[in-house]
């Protein structure tokens, strides 16, 4: 499996899904072998992690977030570790994959007779996978976790990405889509034969307890943003339906969790719209204190512009708290009982918040649907029809 | 051969704890308050680098010039500090003003920015600071200075309906079109309040450019200073206002800032001339009306390059923010409880807005030295997440 990022140097959904895939994989009797372009120097008990960098560096963390993540890391790395990659020069991102791919290359074949197939995550990998392709003859899975179009759905992406996931696309003998809303955009922009595309969605891990947490702002109804604040992501409407919603429940209390590029020009706008003491913004919250906002929250909303999967909007569900989620989302699919908006409809939005708090039999019946539709939302089932793909490219 | 009227200002705020949402509706408090806390620490650091230091100095001056005299205002919360931090600073300040030659001035007790929002909510502050500094140090301040200086003819008038006899303000060349500003100005009618002016050049020559090596005048003796001073004529009145912490704490003691300033004052009244204070000089004045007016009818103050009040508003974080604050004294207020109107009101001191001063060019600079946050945007998220927590508050009261 050819990689990018891993807990904990993660900078979002990619890595939590490697690893929440590669457990249930190896569950079901998977041998596998994980690169990753930084020195990984943790053990895993269920496979076999392999560093792919040059000789000359030692990095700890991936080379660049692929996905422009702010991200505080918990180990001490050094800040060139941590680039953005959109700051990088075009050239050094072609150079950094590019290393990767031969390194993997060269690992690959040490181990020719190690594995049957190549299974390649987004398109950082697809250069490493295509090669193992071409000189090894390994069948290539690659698995769309996001594309260009959904980061930057302004249609200005990079040219240089979104041609490698073009070409790694082109090449792969399967494609694994997170979901059917991806599949679209790959069948319509990237131009993939339908018939190549299998849809699975990510699984997601069990919650523990969080114990005794205080309930903080008891006394208001809370409704929470998680994300990146990316155009990706929608906060921006987020703001205009506080101030919608706030129209009719003046003490609802809206909280903003996230960091990104646009995390200045929300607080200006906030305060420009007068919402300073009715819109919060924590900054990025993770682990205990991102489960205690999710599970706190009256109402989950995300307005993504464009969601290949949107794994949060599960996580908010798994704690009890309904979800409005972005009919651009691939977790629409799965979370079939929660409401579903267009990211721009505001009024929708709005109408749905209401309910959501006020109408208690609805509220209800939406968390009891929420809590069906996730029995089915495992990694195991994931894993089982990952391994169905695998047995296709195998036999052919 | 000229006048000098020394006016230092003793500050400090409530800096807000690290306050998040899950802090909301916990009871927990919104100041570092803790035996630890940072405001402790703060304080002491600059009281021994500083306030200590520095008072010790002009007592000792006070005793051997019984001619030495000069003014000092403390901020309500700065004294409510030395209090509980360094009580030793409280008992330095009343043998000060024991001497008869030290002058107290009026203020804000939470150096707060009412005047521009609300004034009512001003003058109680006002009258609040005025109780405070009659109980420690048994008089009552008869001129006026308002936070950082902060003047208009607005306030001019609110002050003057208060009784004050003077007030002190900067000397901006926007406003006085060329005049001298060693003369004694006049508020615009009909207040007729008279102003004294700062002298920027001579006063920041100390607070800001003294141990500055890149300065041509770099090192400032105390001769060429009172070499400076005698330049003027004996009628020039030369307003040196500057921040207490000038000495010892912008200005290390490594500089020599201590023994430039004990040798200023005594080659200053070696030369014959004299020191001042602000109601010395109203004593003295004899017709108001002859004054010149100072007009203005936007608010200046004494901070950054443009004298303006765009160090705690202008950005909307910090225009929304005071909007917040102020919009919510009447609910306030007529809750009668007194550990929310506190807290309200500890909030509404500026330097919680400085922070979140965006102003990027040589200022920003100055900012940053100043604020206890990384960024202006912390410093808004956490004052606005507890101006959540105290309308939470409030909404509970009035059930």
């Amino acid at each position: 499996m050819v990689g990018w990022e891993y807990p904990p140097h993660n900078s979002g959904g990619l890595g939590v899904a490697c690893e929440g895939m590669t457990q249930a994989l190896a569950e079901q009797s998977t041998q596998i072998y994980f690169t990753l372009p930084y020195r990984f120097s943790q053990k895993l008990g269920h496979m076999k992690v392999i560093t792919c960098q040059t000789t000359s560096e030692f990095l700890e963390a991936p080379p660049f977030h692929a996905y422009s993540q702010v991200l505080p890391c918990q180990r001490k790395l050094t800040s060139a570790d941590l680039e953005d990659f959109s700051n990088l020069p075009q050239s050094e991102i072609e150079q950094r994959v590019n290393q990767y791919a031969s390194q993997v290359l060269s690992q690959g074949q040490k181990l020719r007779n190690g594995y049957d197939l190549v299974h390649a995550h987004d398109w950082m990998s697809f250069p490493a996978a295509m090669k193992l392709q071409q000189k090894l003859h390994k069948p290539f899975i690659a698995h769309v976790h996001s594309t260009e179009f959904d980061r930057i759905p302004s249609g200005h992406g990079s040219h240089y990405i979104a041609h490698t996931e073009y070409m790694g696309l082109r090449q792969a003998d399967k494609v694994i889509a997170v979901s059917h809303f991806t599949k679209k955009i790959l069948m319509e922009k990237y131009f993939v034969d339908e018939k190549k595309i299998e849809v699975i969605h990510n699984g997601v891990s069990p919650v523990a307890s969080l114990g005794e947490v205080p309930r903080f702002a008891s006394r208001r109804p809370v409704i929470v943003f998680m994300g990146r604040l990316t155009a990706q992501k929608g906060a921006e409407y987020f703001l205009q339906l506080a101030k919608a919603v706030l129209r009719s429940i003046p003490d609802a209390l809206f909280v903003v969790a996230g960091s990104g590029d646009q995390y200045h020009s929300l607080l200006f706008k906030n305060a420009d719209q007068q919402l300073s003491a009715s819109v919060l913004f924590t900054g990025f919250l993770r682990d205990h204190q991102k489960d205690v906002l999710l599970s706190r929250a009256d109402v989950f909303v995300m307005p993504s512009l464009s969601e290949p999967f949107g794994l949060v909007a599960l996580e908010a569900a798994q704690r009890g708290t309904p979800v409005i989620v972005s009919k651009n989302s691939g977790v629409r699919e799965i979370l079939k009982s929660a409401p579903e908006a267009d990211f721009w409809d505001i009024e929708v939005m709005t109408n749905q918040i209401k309910s959501l708090l006020q109408d208690q039999n609805y509220r209800q019946q939406v968390i009891e649907g929420q809590n069906h539709d996730l029995e089915n939302s495992t990694w195991g089932n994931a894993a089982t029809q990952i391994k169905k793909v695998y047995d296709q490219v195998k036999k052919s | 051969m000229a006048r000098i009227c020394f006016y230092f200002q003793l500050h400090q705020p409530y800096r807000l704890r690290d306050y998040t949402v899950f802090d909301l509706g916990q009871k927990s408090s919104y100041f570092e308050e803790a035996d630890t806390d940072l405001n402790r620490q703060i304080f002491r650091k600059v009281a021994h680098k500083s306030y200590l230091p520095m008072l010790g100095l002009l007592l000792e001056l006070t005793k051997t010039h019984p001619e030495f005299v000069f003014s000092l205002s403390c901020s309500g919360i700065f004294l409510e500090q030395a209090q509980s931090y360094e009580p030793g600073v409280i008992a330095l300040l009343q043998d000060l003003v024991e001497t008869g030659q030290v002058e107290l001035l009026a203020e804000t007790y939470y150096h707060s920015l009412a005047s521009l929002y609300s004034p009512a909510e001003f003058r109680s502050q006002v009258l609040q600071h005025e109780r405070l500094v009659e109980t420690l140090f048994g008089i009552k301040p008869s001129i006026f200075r308002n936070t950082e200086l902060i003047y208009s003819n607005q306030i001019a008038t609110l002050v003057t309906e208060m009784g004050y006899e003077a007030m002190l303000t900067e000397a901006v060349d926007r406003c006085l079109h060329g005049r001298s500003r060693t003369q004694v100005f006049s508020s615009s009618r009909p207040a007729n309040l008279p102003l004294l002016l700062k002298h920027a050049q001579l006063s920041d020559d100390i607070a800001f450019r003294f141990s500055n090596k890149q300065w041509e005048e770099h090192p400032l003796t105390a001769e060429k200073y009172v070499h400076w001073v005698d330049s003027y004529w004996e009628n020039d009145l030369l307003n040196l206002f500057m921040d207490f912490e000038t000495f010892g704490e912008h200005q290390w003691s490594d500089t020599g800032i201590f023994d430039f300033f004990r040798h200023m004052v005594s080659k200053h009244l070696e030369n014959k001339n004299s020191f001042v204070r602000p109601s010395d000089v109203i004593e003295n004045l004899e017709l108001y009306a002859e004054l010149p007016i100072y007009d203005v009818p936007d608010p200046i103050s004494w901070a950054d390059i443009d004298r303006d009040l765009t160090a705690w508003r202008g950005n909307t974080l910090q225009d929304d923010s005071l909007r917040l604050i102020y919009s919510l004294e009447e609910k306030i207020l007529s809750t009668q409880d007194e550990a929310l109107i506190t807290d309200w009101r500890r909030l509404q001191t500026s330097d919680h807005f400085y922070y979140m001063c965006v102003k990027w060019a040589a200022d920003g600079d100055v900012h940053k030295y100043f604020s206890p946050y990384d960024s202006p945007f912390a410093a808004y998220n956490r004052f606005t997440t507890i101006v959540a927590d105290l309308q939470d508050r409030l909404a509970e009261v009035k059930i």
